[in-house]
C-alpha cells in the first residue's frame, strides 16, 4: 500500500520531502502524539515493516523537543517520517518498543543524550556515558567547551623528578 | 628486582645495563585500539614495515606485554580500560601514546567526553605527534624508544610507582565509581 494512501485513512497532513539525489519518495508528517502508536500500527501492516531510526531535535527557541519515527517500505521503496512535538521542560513519552523491539535502543540513548523519559521502558540506565555528573550533553544549552575545560583542564600535572634508573 | 645470585665478576651497575640492553631487543607489544591510529598498525606489523625485526610482535594479553600503544583519542570510558589494562601489566612496562589526540585533544578539543592530556592520568614515555602518524613516525617511535630503553630513560613505570597517589587522585577526579 501507497504511504500516500496511508497518509489518507489516517487523516493527517503530509507533506513530499525532496532530498537532492534520492529518487525514493520520502514523506513527513506531524502526529499527535497519543495517535502515534495507531499509525505506526497502521503503517507496518501495510508494507512499513522496516524501523529505520528514531532521532530527537532539540527546538531550543521553540521550547520543544522533536522525536522522529523513520519507516520504509521494502515493497513500495518509500521512506515515511512520523515526528511528534513533547514540550522541553517535561519531555514524556510512552515506550513504542512492544512495536518494534529495536526502538528500545533508541530510546536509551536518547534518554541518555537528551533527557528525554520513556515511559515502560525500564533499560532506561547508564549507556553510553559513563560517569557522568551533569546535564543532558546533547541538548543545545549544555556548553560543551567550558565543561570540558573545567573538568579536564582544571585536572593538576604530575609532579615528575624525572630520575634515573 | 633479579632473584637469581648474580656473578661476583658483574656489578649491580652494569647487571642492569645488560638487562636494559637485552630487554630492549625484546618489546613485546599491546595495543589499544581506541581511535583511528589502529589503522596504522596492520603496515607496521605485516610485511612492508615488518616490525618483528626490531623484535616487537604484538600480543594478546597486557600480561604478557612489555609496550602499550594507545592508538588515538580517549573518552572517559575508554580511560578507565586503559588504567585497567596499564595495571595489569608487569614491571618494567612502556607506553606510546599516539596522535594529537592523547596529547592536547587533538580535533576534539572542545569535546565533554574526552580527556585531553593522557599523561596525567598513566605516565606517557613517548608521544608521536601527527595526525595520524604515519607507519614510518611509529617505526621512528619503537626505535627511540628502545634507545631510550637502553639509556634508562624510559622510566615511566617507575614514576607511576613513585607517584602512585598522584596518578590515582587525578585518575578519580574523572571516574565516580570504580568497581564497574
Amino acid at each position: 500500500m501507497k504511504a500516500e494512501d496511508i497518509f489518507k485513512d489516517l487523516e493527517l497532513k503530509f507533506e513530499n520531502l525532496k532530498v537532492k539525489g534520492n529518487t525514493l519518495p520520502r514523506y513527513k508528517a506531524e502526529v499527535q502524539p497519543d495517535k502515534l502508536e495507531e499509525a505506526i500500527i497502521k503503517f507496518k501492516s501495510n508494507g512499513f515493516n522496516h524501523f529505520v531510526a528514531l532521532s530527537c531535535i532539540d527546538w531550543i527557541k521553540d521550547e520543544k523537543f522533536e522525536l522522529v519515527y523513520h519507516l520504509f517500505s521494502y515493497e513500495e521503496k518509500e521512506d515515511v517520517f512520523l515526528s511528534i512535538f513533547l514540550p522541553r521542560n517535561e519531555p514524556k513519552y510512552k515506550t513504542l518498543r512492544h512495536l518494534f523491539p529495536q526502538i528500545e535502543t533508541y530510546e536509551r540513548e536518547i534518554h541518555e543524550m537528551f533527557g528525554v523519559e520513556f515511559e515502560g521502558n525500564d533499560r532506561l540506565g547508564e549507556f553510553i556515558l559513563e560517569d557522568w555528573d551533569n546535564m543532558p550533553p546533547m541538548r543545545k544549552d549544555f556548553d560543551t567547551v567550558k565543561y570540558g575545560k573545567e573538568k579536564y583542564e582544571s585536572v593538576p600535572l604530575i609532579n615528575e623528578g624525572g630520575e634515573k634508573e | 628486582m633479579n632473584e637469581n645470585p648474580l656473578p661476583s665478576v658483574i656489578p649491580d651497575k652494569e647487571w642492569k645495563k645488560i638487562q636494559r640492553m637485552l630487554s630492549k631487543r625484546s618489546l613485546w607489544m599491546i595495543h589499544f585500539c581506541t581511535g583511528c591510529g589502529a589503522m596504522e598498525m596492520p603496515p607496521v606489523m605485516t610485511s612492508r614495515y615488518d616490525m618483528e625485526r626490531f623484535g616487537i610482535i604484538p600480543m594478546a594479553t597486557p600480561r604478557q606485554a612489555d609496550l602499550m600503544l594507545v592508538t588515538g583519542y580517549v573518552a572517559t570510558k575508554t580511560l578507565k580500560r586503559i588504567v585497567r589494562v596499564y595495571e595489569q601489566m608487569q614491571d618494567p612496562k612502556y607506553v606510546i601514546a599516539f596522535g594529537s589526540c592523547p596529547i592536547n585533544g587533538g580535533i576534539y578539543w572542545d569535546s565533554y567526553n574526552i580527556i585531553k592530556r593522557l599523561d596525567k592520568y598513566i605516565p606517557v614515555d613517548l608521544y608521536i605527534a601527527g595526525c595520524m602518524p604515519r607507519p614510518e613516525a611509529v617505526m621512528d617511535a619503537f626505535l627511540k624508544l628502545m634507545k631510550d630503553i637502553d639509556e634508562g630513560k624510559a622510566n615511566g613505570w617507575m614514576r607511576y610507582r613513585k607517584y602512585y597517589d598522584q596518578y590515582k587522585r587525578n585518575q578519580m577526579r574523572i571516574f565516580k565509581r570504580w568497581d564497574e
